[in-house]
């Protein structure tokens, strides 16, 4: 008894200890710790939500939470103030299917004899069982550069093939956070093979997932049976990938179903009918033909922050035949259809989200007024980033808008969302603030001329230096160029077109490819600019960071 | 997916030298469309109010070209991956906005059987299609009407995939017999296996457990309860007949074989056991198992009693089949029905649907082509093409770009160079030197 009783009491105390321990510890030495959760940003523009507006309104945030918003608000003693005047908040815009901080699971070998007509399912892309956040870092920089323009929340889907593995709901909050909201929220699903293995193209997905549907079906029908009188019962032998379905099959998560095109659309809405699963159709960049079936099928809609580049109107076609004319004119109209996707998805009121998942971070603004440009509403434009993804992945409850009680992510720009100047001030996710520079002097397409022209680079990498030129070109208000490289597979330059070029607040960034021993390598370049010079680094992928610096050729003038 | 009922049109078709195939030709005669259906052929028809009337005074009217054996408008032809994928099906990848459908129709052919590739000893189901352009929804181009067919392959193909490729069976002619014998017998254990299940899943307190489903085996289970025609690709006279007794021996008997250069050698056994065979006219040495070939071939097995097509397996000779059937008449001296059922009602036999369409009768779908000339002429042009009684081609109006779809990048849109413009081995990757540069492939 005496025993006992002293095993209680060590259990007693022991945490009793512990908790003073890091009660001690909240004297924080370290000084990371920030001095309040609470923050008030007064005098702004508030945009609770899509279509409405409070001037002149204050927004309180208090340990994560909105505390409150509204007109007449005195902010509370402990919040850090933030002078709103002239800036705009809107509610932290939610990814519906993203894949910021998200790697690629390391490639397993095959095993050894493998029949290629029936290799093991996660060699044929196919494991249900895996979940993203073993694959994710909360502090990738892909997740800065989207929060960076406003992202809060994303729906993070894993990589791989035909069945990659389980969704999860993920905040771009402080990284001493886990930052998960929700795991295993959905299975992510594509139209992607393995090479050389069944199944092996679109053909083999089909049947695959008829097979997989019906036998995880058949083996949780047979579980159930031994559970409940095992007696006489063969054992079900254990399979993950089956079992890992079972909460599709059950209808306790969706398929979310990587779509690009109509095909592809169709394709899913077909398996969805035949097996009878729920459904969200993401990263959809052509499909609004298919707006009705959709709408039958119940599925929900995710199109692509991505949009094509504008090829055809960069060509000078002025002398070209009537056929080439008219053949181009169909490109155009084909384009221009593109950018009208998500406008004609809001005619048919699909409420719809974007998943960034393939995009690039520094054109999501021009893509939005794209898009705004061609039919699409602002306060649609607003919803499909807020209100509507939060509806599909079933969040309202806690995001998408400035309201009492939800999550504290928000948005604060220096003007109205979506015009051509405006830039993000700060992001709050979970609470906590990031405040971004602005760095006017060098913004905007108006200062472009400070790049426009030839430069002559030095390069530093372990094979020696290198040098060249490159040149800035400016097309009908888009940046292109090209690079004059080594031959890395003989001797002599070749050119190379600069893709992914981003110039904004003197910062310079661009991306090439060179073919070395038929292989495509991609070369990435990011760096500032100052007073005409340029100094940056060059990153291989696998390969390393090397030193990049270039000068500017002085503009002729006559 | 909502269900839309394909178009039906209403036309009369006036004055043409009418070639029915089964009912022989019948001069300055009209044929008249009610709603996609052949409702009357005769002399002096009147057109009910608000029906088109064309005047084919002078022209040549036949029923619309049947192409049993082809890949256009797929996406994928060959899921490569396996020695048997009875599983998969040529109905998931139809590509509607194929404008190889117009190219085809602008030749006359209105319906084409869409194959799985030859890569596999059983390769996939495949789709009969009636080239009903314009649509955005390939079920639209789906022949309801058609029964279920899948793609076998014989010899070169499948052991070189496989045997030589992958290491894996078949590696010889006997190994793709095997492949095949082994299937079916592990299909009639399936099948045992879920009636045993499916007898005592519903009475009390039954203990059994329902089987593994498997579609490969389901479908395989299909063919030999003589659901599924089989269409297989083969060119040895020894291959044909080993396919012939492996089915006799399974109580199999939907069988077609197509390209069967060395058919003559065994046109009576084809005639007796099968539903016949599907030629190239005159196309052969492609590879070692094509040699022994002549041009002879389908007017020997057509005299035979074999019934008899001749197929483009090629988006480009699917434009022209009507001179492919001609050629039978230099090689072979066949009459001019007996070249035009080669590409008419002999394919729409093979394909199950001879009730429907390959001749010009009262009752059948009004799939019709207007010629400016005889179509076994070389001097031949197709006018107009309809299906269904719809049209959907027209040399005179239509307009230049046919295209459905158009990329919002490609100023020129990528052309993909084949050997000869053949695609039975499509999208295979091969796995040795030698035969990355063997571009031939039948």
């Amino acid at each position: 008894m005496i025993k006992r009783l002293k095993i209680l009491l060590i259990v007693l105390i022991w945490p009793g200890l512990l908790f003073c321990h890091s009660a001690i510890a909240q004297s924080d030495n370290s000084g990371q710790r920030r001095v309040t959760g609470t923050y008030a940003i007064t005098n702004a523009t508030i945009i609770t939500m899509p279509g409405s507006i409070l001037p002149n309104a204050t927004i309180i945030v208090r340990n994560g939470l909105i505390h409150m918003v509204g007109t007449d608000i005195k902010p509370p003693k402990d919040a850090l103030l933030i002078p709103g005047d002239s800036l705009f908040v809107y509610p932290g815009f939610i990814d519906a299917m993203g894949d910021q901080g998200v790697s690629a699971p390391a490639k397993i070998d095959n095993p050894k004899d493998m029949d290629p007509s029936d290799p093991p399912n996660d060699i044929a892309g196919i494991s249900p069982e895996r979940d993203v956040l073993d694959y994710w870092d909360a502090k990738a920089r892909s997740v800065e550069e989207w929060r960076k323009v406003g992202f809060t929340i994303s729906e993070i889907v894993p990589k791989g093939e035909m069945l990659p593995g389980k969704s999860a709901l993920v905040i771009f909050g402080n990284e001493g956070s886990s930052n998960v909201i929700t795991r295993a929220n959905g299975l992510y699903a594509q139209f992607e093979t393995p090479r050389n293995l069944y199944p092996g193209t679109i053909l083999g997905i089909m049947a695959k997932w008829r097979e997989l549907y019906r036998n995880a079906e058949l083996k949780s029908k047979h579980a159930s049976l031994f559970v409940s009188s095992a007696n006489g019962i063969s054992r079900p032998e254990k399979d993950k990938t089956l079992e890992a379905l079972y909460p599709v099959i059950n209808g306790q998560i969706p398929v979310i179903f990587k779509t690009k095109d109509e095909l592809e659309i169709r394709r899913a809405l077909k398996l969805q009918q035949e097996l009878g699963f729920k459904m969200i159709l993401a990263g959809i960049e052509s499909g609004s033909r298919l707006i009705e079936d959709i709408k039958t099928s119940s599925s929900k809609v995710i199109l692509s922050l991505d949009l094509p580049d504008d090829e055809a109107s960069k060509l000078d076609i002025e002398d070209a035949s009537e056929e080439v004319k008219m053949a181009h004119e169909r490109v155009v109209d084909a384009y221009n259809k593109v950018l009208a996707e998500a406008g004609e998805f809001e005619k048919a009121k699909v409420p719809f989200a974007f998943g960034s998942a393939e995009a690039k971070d520094g054109e999501f603004f021009k893509n939005m007024r794209l898009r705004i440009k061609n039919g699409l509403s602002e306060e649609a434009a607003l919803a499909a980033l807020t209100v509507h993804p939060a509806e599909i992945l079933g969040i309202k409850d806690f995001a998408g808008t400035l309201e009492k009680g939800k999550l504290a992510n928000l948005v604060v720009t220096t003007d109205s969302l979506f015009k051509e100047n405006t830039d993000v001030k700060y992001v709050m996710a979970d609470g906590y603030l990031f405040e971004y520079d602005i760095d006017k002097t060098n913004n905007g397409n108006g200062e472009v001329k400070h790049i426009l022209g030839t430069w002559k680079y030095v390069s530093e990498t372990p094979g020696g230096s290198s040098e060249g030129t490159m040149e800035f070109k400016e097309h009908s208000g888009e940046l292109c160029g090209n690079i004059v490289v080594d031959d890395p597979d003989g001797s002599g330059k070749i050119t190379r077109e600069l893709k992914d070029i981003h110039f904004k607040s003197n910062k310079l960034s661009f991306s090439f490819s060179v073919m070395v021993e038929a292989q495509k390598l991609y070369v990435n370049v990011k760096g500032a600019i100052e007073g005409g010079k340029f100094d940056g680094t060059l990153n291989i992928k696998d390969m390393g960071s090397y030193s990049f610096k270039a000068t500017k050729e002085p503009d002729f003038k006559f | 997916m909502l269900l839309a009922q394909t178009p039906k049109g209403s036309v009369l078709i006036q004055n043409a030298t009418i070639l029915t195939v089964t009912r022989g030709t019948l001069e300055e005669s009209d044929v008249l469309v009610k709603d996609g259906i052949i409702e009357k052929i005769g002399k002096d028809l009147s057109a009910p109010k608000g029906v088109e009337t064309i005047d084919a005074s002078g022209k040549y009217l036949m029923p619309g070209i049947i192409d049993a054996h082809s890949h256009l408008a797929l996406d994928v032809i060959n899921e490569a991956t396996a020695p048997i994928t009875a599983q998969v099906a040529m109905a998931d990848v139809v590509n509607p906005f194929d404008v190889g459908i117009y190219r085809a129709l602008a030749g006359g052919t209105t319906i084409a059987h869409g194959l799985h590739g030859s890569a596999n000893a059983i390769g996939g189901q495949s789709i009969t299609l009636k080239y009903r352009y314009g649509t955005d929804n390939p079920e639209d181009l789906f022949m309801k009407e058609a029964p279920r067919t899948i793609k076998f392959a014989l010899g070169e193909n499948p052991t070189r995939v496989h045997g030589r490729g992958k290491n894996i069976q078949p590696r010889t002619r006997m190994g793709v017999e095997a492949i095949i014998r082994n299937g079916f017998a592990e299909a009639q254990q399936y099948k045992k296996a879920w009636e045993e299940y499916n007898a005592v899943k519903d009475k009390k307190n039954n203990k059994a457990i329902p089987p593994e489903y498997n579609l490969k085996l389901q479908t395989l289970a299909d063919i030999l309860a003589g659901e599924i025609i089989i269409h297989c690709h083969s060119y040895r006279a020894d291959e044909i007949y080993m396919l012939i007794n492996v089915c006799r021996d399974f109580g199999v008997d939907k069988l077609v074989f197509t390209h069967v250069n060395e058919g003559f050698k065994v046109a009576p056994e084809l005639a007796k056991y099968t539903m016949g065979a599907s030629v190239f006219s005159d196309w052969w040495a492609y590879k070692f198992e094509v040699y022994y070939s002549t041009a002879y071939n389908s007017a020997i097995l057509l005299e035979n009693n074999v019934i008899t097509s001749i197929n483009s397996d090629s988006d480009e000779l699917i434009r022209h089949l009507y001179h492919e059937a001609a050629k039978t008449q230099r090689y072979g001296g066949l009459t001019d029905d007996q070249a035009l059922s080669l590409i008419t009602i002999n394919p729409a036999k093979q394909l199950g649907i001879d009730q429907y369409v390959g001749s010009i009768e009262e009752g059948k779908q009004a799939d019709l082509v207007i010629f400016n000339s005889h179509p076994l002429s070389v001097y031949a042009i197709p006018q107009m093409t309809f299906v269904d009684g719809v049209k959907y081609f027209d040399i005179n109006t239509d307009k230049n770009d046919q295209r459905l779809k158009v990329s919002p990048t490609e100023m020129v849109e990528p052309v993909y160079l084949q050997g000869e413009g053949e695609s039975c081995m499509h999208g295979v990757e091969f796995f040795t030197n030698e035969e990355a540069s063997f571009n031939h492939s039948h």
